[in-house]
C-alpha cells in the first residue's frame, strides 16, 4: 500500500511536468493559427489598439468581405484551385505509371533507370538552367511551367514503386495467365489495389502546389495568373517593405484583410488535416525507410 | 532491392537466346509494354533532371539567348574566378554557413527530445492530441508563416513587441536587426519541423524492446533512468543516420524562407548562396554567374554529403551507403 502511493507521488509529479511542457508546446504550434483568425475576424479599433490576442474583439465579417471584392483575391483563389488540381492530377498520373514498371523485377534495364533517377536526388542543375529549359519551351506565363518541370518528385515516386513491389502477386498472376496486357494489369489491378498510397503520395503533391510561392514567382509575371501565394507574397513583402521605410501606417493593407487572406488559403489545408495527417505520418516514415 | 518473386518470372521462360545482343533485343521486346509505360517518365528525367545538369556548361561559357547553351562562347573558369574575387564570396560563405550550422546543432535536438517526451505520455488521447497539433506548422505554406512571424514581431503591432511593452521594455524591429536574424531563422524552423520530423523519432522508439523496460522496471529504475539508459540508446542509430543526412544537407539553406525573412537591412547576415544565384540570375539575368554560383554550392553539398557519410563510416558507424 505505501509502496504504492509513493510511486504514484513520483509519477504524478513527472507527468505533471510532461504534462505542462507538451502542452506548452501544442500553445507554441497552434497559437499563431488561432491570432491569424482572431485578427481576421476583429475590427479595426481592437486591432490597432493591440486588444486582440486570443479571441476576436468586435467580430465582424468585413476583412472578408473586403478581400471577396478585392480582386486579386478570388482570382488568385481561383488560379491555385487550378493549378493544384491539374498538378496533382498529373503527378499521380505520371507517378502511378512510372512506378509500375520500375516495380517489375525483370523489367529491361530496371537497375540503370533506378540508379539514373535516385542520382537526380543529389545532383541538379539548380534553378538556373532549369529556368532556361522552361523559357526555351515556352512554358513561361503558362500553368505548365508549374506543373511539368516537377512532374514526378523522385521520393514520392520510390515510395510508391516500393508499395507495388509489396503487393501480393496472385492477382496479377492470374490476370497475366488470362491474357491481359500489362497496361490492364496496371489499371485494373495495381492502381485500385494501390489506392492508400496513392493516397498518401497525392496529399505531399497537393501540399506541394497549394503551397508553392517559389516557382509561380519566377515563372509567372503575369498578375492574372498569380496564384494566392504569390498574392499573399506581395501583400507581405510590400507592406514590410513600406514599414520598413516607415511609411504611414494608412498605406499598409489592413491587418484584417491580410489574415483574411492567410485563413482562407489555409482552409483547404486545414479541411484535409484530420484526415490527412495520419497518412502524413506514414508518407514520412515510408519514405524515410526507402535507402 | 529487386528480390524475385516465383510470380513474376517471365511470361516466356521457354527458351533462353544465346547471344547477349539477341537477349537485350528479346527482353526489350518482351518488355515493350512496360517500356511504353516507362516513356514518359524517361522524357521527364531527361528533360527536366539531367537536361538541367547539361545546362551547367553555361558555367564555363557567356551565356546568351540567342545562341542557346551549346552555341554561347567559352570562358573557362572566368566566372568561378570573378565570383571567388568579389567580396560577396565570403560573406556569403560565412551566411550560409553559420545559417546551416546553427540550423542543425539548434534544430538537431529539439526533434529527439519531444519525441521522447511525447513517448512517456500515458493518456493516448492526450499524447494523439498534441502529436497532432504539432504537425500543423509543416502544413502552413512557406509564405504564410513568414508572414506569420513578420506580424508577430512588427514593432507597431506585435504580439512580441506588446509583451516587451508590457514588461517595460522598448520596443524593438527584430526584422530589421541583423543580430537577431539568425536567431529568429533558426527558430521559425524548429517551429516548423519539429513535429514531423519527431515522426521518424517516435517510430524508432516504437521499436524499442518492450521487455527492456520491464526489467529495468523490476530493477527499480525511474523514468528518467529509462529515458536515459533504454529510450535513447535504443534511437541512437536513427539519430545518427539523422544526423548524417541533416550535416550532409547543412549547405543547402533553402531560398524561399529567407527572401521572405530579410530585407535590404538584413542582407549583411541573411544573404546565401541560394538567394544569391536567384538574384544574380533570375532578377540580374547574369544566367552564367548565377549558374557558377549554383554549381559551387552544389559541389560543397554533395562534398558535405560525402565527407558526413565517411566520417560516420570510419567512427565505425552505419554510413547512407
Amino acid at each position: 500500500m505505501v509502496k504504492k502511493r509513493r510511486n504514484k507521488v513520483q509519477f504524478s509529479v513527472f507527468d505533471l511536468l510532461l504534462t505542462v511542457v507538451l502542452v506548452l508546446v501544442a500553445a507554441v504550434t497552434v497559437y499563431p493559427v488561432i491570432y491569424v483568425v482572431a485578427i481576421s475576424f476583429s475590427d479595426t479599433a481592437s486591432i490597432v489598439q493591440n486588444k486582440v490576442f486570443l479571441l476576436p474583439k468586435g467580430f465582424n465579417l468585413n476583412a472578408y468581405k473586403a478581400v471577396l471584392q478585392d480582386v486579386r483575391v478570388p482570382r488568385a483563389y481561383l488560379n491555385t484551385i487550378l493549378y493544384t488540381t491539374l498538378g496533382t492530377a498529373i503527378n499521380l498520373l505520371m507517378s502511378a505509371v512510372a512506378a509500375y514498371p520500375l516495380s517489375r523485377p525483370n523489367f529491361f534495364g530496371r537497375k540503370f533507370f533506378l540508379v539514373a533517377i535516385v542520382l537526380t536526388m543529389f545532383l541538379n542543375g539548380g534553378i538556373i538552367p532549369t529556368y532556361l529549359i522552361v523559357q526555351k519551351l515556352h512554358l513561361i506565363d503558362t500553368v505548365w511551367a508549374l506543373v511539368l518541370p516537377n512532374a514526378i518528385w523522385t521520393i514520392e515516386l520510390l515510395i510508391l514503386k516500393n508499395f507495388y513491389e509489396s503487393m501480393s502477386g496472385s492477382l496479377r498472376e492470374s490476370a497475366v495467365i488470362d491474357g491481359a496486357s500489362e497496361y490492364r494489369i496496371l489499371l485494373q489491378i495495381v492502381i485500385p489495389l494501390a489506392k492508400p498510397a496513392l493516397a498518401s503520395i497525392g496529399l505531399f503533391y497537393f501540399m506541394g502546389h497549394w503551397n508553392s510561392f517559389f516557382l509561380p514567382m519566377i515563372y509567372l509575371n503575369d498578375p492574372h495568373l498569380y496564384p494566392l501565394q504569390v498574392v499573399l507574397k506581395d501583400m507581405l513583402i510590400s507592406d514590410q517593405a513600406r514599414e520598413t521605410a516607415l511609411m504611414d501606417k494608412a498605406a499598409l493593407t489592413p491587418q484584417a484583410m491580410k489574415n483574411a487572406t492567410i485563413f482562407l488559403s489555409m482552409v483547404p489545408v486545414l479541411m484535409v488535416y484530420p484526415f490527412a495527417q495520419k497518412y502524413f505520418a506514414k508518407g514520412i516514415m515510408l519514405g524515410s525507410e526507402k535507402g | 532491392m529487386g528480390t524475385i518473386h516465383p510470380d513474376v518470372l517471365h511470361r516466356q521462360t521457354g527458351r533462353v537466346p544465346r547471344s547477349g545482343l539477341a537477349k537485350m533485343a528479346s527482353h526489350i521486346k518482351k518488355d515493350r509494354q512496360l517500356l511504353i509505360l516507362f516513356i514518359p517518365c524517361m522524357i521527364f528525367y531527361v528533360l527536366f533532371r539531367y537536361g538541367p545538369l547539361y545546362g551547367l556548361i553555361i558555367a564555363f561559357k557567356d551565356y546568351s539567348v540567342y545562341q542557346g547553351v551549346w552555341g554561347s562562347e567559352w570562358v573557362g573558369f572566368e566566372h568561378f574566378r570573378r565570383f571567388f574575387d568579389s567580396p560577396d564570396f565570403w560573406v556569403l560563405f560565412k551566411n550560409t554557413f553559420l545559417l546551416g550550422l546553427f540550423t542543425l546543432l539548434w534544430g538537431f535536438p529539439f526533434p529527439i527530445l519531444f519525441a521522447i517526451l511525447l513517448n512517456e505520455v500515458r493518456r493516448a488521447a492526450f499524447k494523439k492530441t498534441v502529436q497532432t497539433f504539432s504537425y500543423l506548422p509543416s502544413f502552413l505554406s512557406v509564405v504564410i508563416v513568414s508572414s506569420m512571424i513578420i506580424d508577430f514581431l512588427s514593432p507597431t503591432h506585435g504580439v512580441v513587441n506588446e509583451v516587451l511593452k508590457q514588461l517595460g521594455f522598448a520596443p524593438k524591429y527584430f526584422l530589421t536587426m541583423p543580430e537577431w536574424f539568425r536567431t529568429i531563422y533558426v527558430l521559425v524552423t524548429i517551429w516548423q519541423t519539429m513535429g514531423y520530423e519527431a515522426i521518424i523519432y517516435l517510430a524508432a522508439i516504437a521499436g524499442i524492446d518492450p521487455t527492456l523496460y520491464e526489467a529495468a522496471k523490476v530493477d527499480g529504475a525511474t523514468r528518467l533512468q529509462m529515458m536515459r539508459h533504454i529510450t535513447l540508446p535504443g534511437i541512437m542509430p536513427t539519430i545518427l543516420i539523422m544526423f548524417i543526412l541533416k550535416s550532409g544537407a547543412m549547405f543547402r539553406v533553402g531560398y524561399e524562407k529567407v527572401l521572405l525573412l530579410y530585407n535590404p537591412m538584413t542582407y549583411e547576415v541573411g544573404d546565401v548562396f541560394s538567394t544569391y544565384v536567384y538574384r544574380k540570375g533570375l532578377l540580374e539575368t547574369n544566367y552564367s554567374y548565377a549558374a557558377a554560383v549554383g554549381l559551387f554550392e552544389s559541389v560543397i553539398a554533395l562534398v558535405m554529403l560525402l565527407l558526413s557519410n565517411f566520417v560516420s563510416r570510419k567512427a565505425g558507424g552505419k554510413g547512407l551507403w
